[in-house]
């Protein structure tokens, strides 16, 4: 509540100190901060190659989570998509045949992409409320998934151990093996992820993106077909749901019609907590990382508090309703206050 | 073909009225068609499908889903894109807690039903406030909402075993029969007829219904949006946790995931039954022809041997199918 004469450089700055970016920056140094305090070998090798591991397929999701909420959608059945993933993987893997692990990976992308163009047609096509079409499509997601597979489990061929650890693969060779003792394959399938968003960014869809989030219907009345742009955001969302069901199949070597489930919501939280707006139009995708690094590291914390494990999924929902509250209630404050300094 | 046949009878024995009729009642016709159509598949496929037991043990078990699918009109009709996820969550946790207070005594009924509205208040009430006030979406507020009670219920379950019975009047409600009829009809319809007056003929139902109709209107007219946004949220969990009562009774016995099966079809229910999604109108009977439509789905499906996955495919399907009827709002170039 500045009177008289504003020092626009001041005004800069609080204007830049407002961007939910730098809160993010913030509570992630802070987060990371704490977690070496509680944990005395946080930055030593093996430390950081179970915590990538630990932290990457929340990422994964995040990523396309946010890609997905920006162009102004929102994924409710990202888990059981992700389960799905992993059911069509490990029932068309025959544990013997190296082969067949190449036929899973077509199919399973086939069904990624599949699902993506459900969920975008339902979204852009049809307009019907993203939150409640990915409602209705994640049961039938979870139908899927347990008609392959009732039960946990199926198989996998050997060689897709490599997507969650090198050196468990006795033919790999032994650069790779050096390689993925430092730096894992979780490290690597993230590096896709950005690579891909930051190819993604750069074409005119990528920008469309924003543009039909934050307002579907001037988009449309500038020529843009918002209908095919948020079809892609669901499928480039897909992809990244894609890379972490490799991810888990690799780590467990089985199948889960469930395993996914409580992963959506986090996510979610995830990407909120990175500054990105449900609201559609705004925020970064990157972001979205350091959002899934401070859930984690969150969870990380709690786990070092050694709080029992039947209280974790209480404090677990706990954490996310309040990071998800807080970063909105901040983004609503800000908006106020910055609309405040432009005069408006 | 059999729904050319009907809507054909039914021409014949109302007249000219029937088009506008049909308009009005639009979902009410086409979930009874449903009911219909699936009745004339299960009677061809399945033996015993269509005998009266049978038909009356798939309406009782309805009934639950259509107490359910009350707390999602309610809020679904206040609008704000409002959704319940955390419904059957709340019914499990009253289920729990209640089973252990009551202990099969029945003057301990009164003490079991205070705990529910307890519980349903603070939950009804969280829900409300982050979804009308913080302006957080409904699903995401709810889904967050529905995995702290399924923290609470597995600390619960964690530290002691889930002890205890229902009262027996709560057993005569929800699991006895008079005569062929279970008693649960009975109290579905006195609850139908209480929403009615409370929706169409109080000046709640009307603040309700304007509210999700149009916002700004119901604001210039005096309604306090916000509030009751937050309070249909409230109202929901209420009713959630009654019902936990009630599932308790027809079961016997708590268990940890009694409810949350229930929160898919109750939506689904309240989607096939015309409550417009949008908010602002909304018929019980629909709601209540969508469960008993949903649950024959159900034993067709396990009937037929599909299962567990079979039913939640079949309920997701139907759901898509419905929202591309109602909800889509395609553009047209």
């Amino acid at each position: 509540m500045e009177s008289g004469i504003v020092d626009p450089r001041r005004a800069a700055l609080k204007k830049y100190l407002a961007r939910p970016e730098f809160s993010v920056l913030i509570i992630l140094i802070a987060m990371l901060a704490m977690s070496a305090a509680l944990q005395n070998n946080f930055f030593q090798p093996k430390s950081i190659v179970r915590n990538i591991n630990a932290f990457a397929p929340l990422i994964l999701l995040a990523m396309g989570q946010a890609i997905i909420i920006i162009s102004g959608g929102l994924d409710l059945s990202t888990g059981a998509a992700l389960s799905l993933y992993t059911c069509v993987l490990t029932s068309v893997m025959k544990r013997g045949d190296p082969v067949t692990g190449v036929y899973a990976l077509l199919l399973a992308f086939v069904v990624a992409i599949a699902t993506g163009v459900v969920n975008g047609a339902g979204i852009g096509y049809l307009r019907i409320p993203p939150v409640i079409v990915t409602f209705a499509t994640s049961f039938i997601w979870l139908g899927a998934a347990l008609f392959l597979r009732p039960t946990p489990g199926g198989e996998s061929v050997q060689w897709f151990k490599s997507f969650y650890d090198v050196s468990a693969l006795s033919q790999a060779p032994a650069a790779a093996k050096w390689l993925g003792s430092i730096l894992p394959p979780a490290f690597w399938l993230i590096v896709i992820g950005v690579l891909f968003w930051g190819f993604l960014s750069r074409t005119r869809t990528g920008r469309y993106f924003y543009a039909v989030g934050s307002n579907n219907e001037s988009a449309f009345e500038n020529g843009i077909n918002t209908a095919r742009v948020q079809m892609y955001a669901a499928i480039a969302n897909s992809v990244y749901i894609f890379l972490a069901a490799l991810f888990f199949v690799g780590q467990n070597q089985s199948g889960d019609a469930r395993m996914g489930d409580p992963l959506t919501l986090k996510a979610i939280a995830a990407v909120v907590v990175g500054g990105i707006a449900l609201s559609g139009g705004r925020g970064s995708v990157y972001f979205a990382i350091a959002g899934a690094l401070i859930m984690s590291l969150v969870n990380k914390i709690i786990f070092f508090a050694n709080i029992p494990y039947a209280y974790q999924t209480l404090v677990g929902g706990a954490i996310v309703i309040f990071a998800i509250a807080s970063s909105q209630a901040y983004t609503l404050y800000n908006r106020r206050s910055t609309s405040r300094l432009k005069g408006g | 073909m059999g729904n050319s046949s009907i809507s054909a009878q039914a021409a014949s024995t109302s007249g000219m009225s029937v088009q506008t009729l049909y308009r009005k009642h639009k979902a009410i016709i086409v979930a009874l068609l449903l009911i219909l159509f699936l009745f004339g598949l299960g009677g061809v496929t399945v033996s015993n499908f269509l005998s009266f037991p049978q038909v009356l043990l798939t309406i009782k078990l309805a009934s639950f889903i259509a107490l359910f699918g009350l707390c999602q009109m309610v809020v679904i009709a206040a609008g704000g894109d409002g959704l319940d996820l955390s419904v059957g969550y709340a019914a499990t946790l009253t289920a729990v807690l209640t089973t252990y207070a009551m202990n099969g005594k029945n003057e301990k009924i009164m003490l079991a039903i205070g705990i529910a509205i307890a519980l349903g208040v603070i939950i009804g009430l969280l829900n409300g406030l982050f979804t009308a006030y913080v302006k957080l979406p409904p699903l995401v507020v709810t889904l967050a909402m529905a995995n702290i009670l399924q923290g609470a219920i597995n600390v619960y379950t964690a530290g002691n075993n889930i002890t205890g019975r229902p009262s027996p009047i709560l057993r005569v409600i929800a699991a006895q029969s008079t005569g062929i009829f279970p008693n649960i009809l009975f109290l579905l319809v006195v609850v139908a007829i209480l929403v009615m007056i409370v929706l169409y003929k109080t000046k709640w139902g009307l603040m309700l219904f304007g509210t999700g109709a149009n916002e700004r209107t119901a604001y210039l007219s005096g309604a306090r949006v916000k509030r009751v946004r937050c309070m249909s949220f409230v109202v929901s969990g209420v009713l959630a946790s009654l019902i936990g009562l009630l599932l308790v009774g027809n079961m016997g016995m708590a268990f940890k995931d009694m409810g949350s099966n229930y929160v898919m079809p109750s939506i689904a229910a309240a989607v096939v039954g015309g409550v417009s999604l949008s908010g602002g109108n909304g018929n019980y009977v629909g709601v209540i022809l969508g469960a008993i439509f949903l649950q024959t789905l159900t034993n067709l499906l396990v009937a037929l041997g599909w299962g567990d996955a079979g039913k939640w495919a079949g309920f997701g399907i139907v759901l898509f199918i419905l929202l591309i009827v109602y909800v889509s709002n395609r553009r047209k170039r």
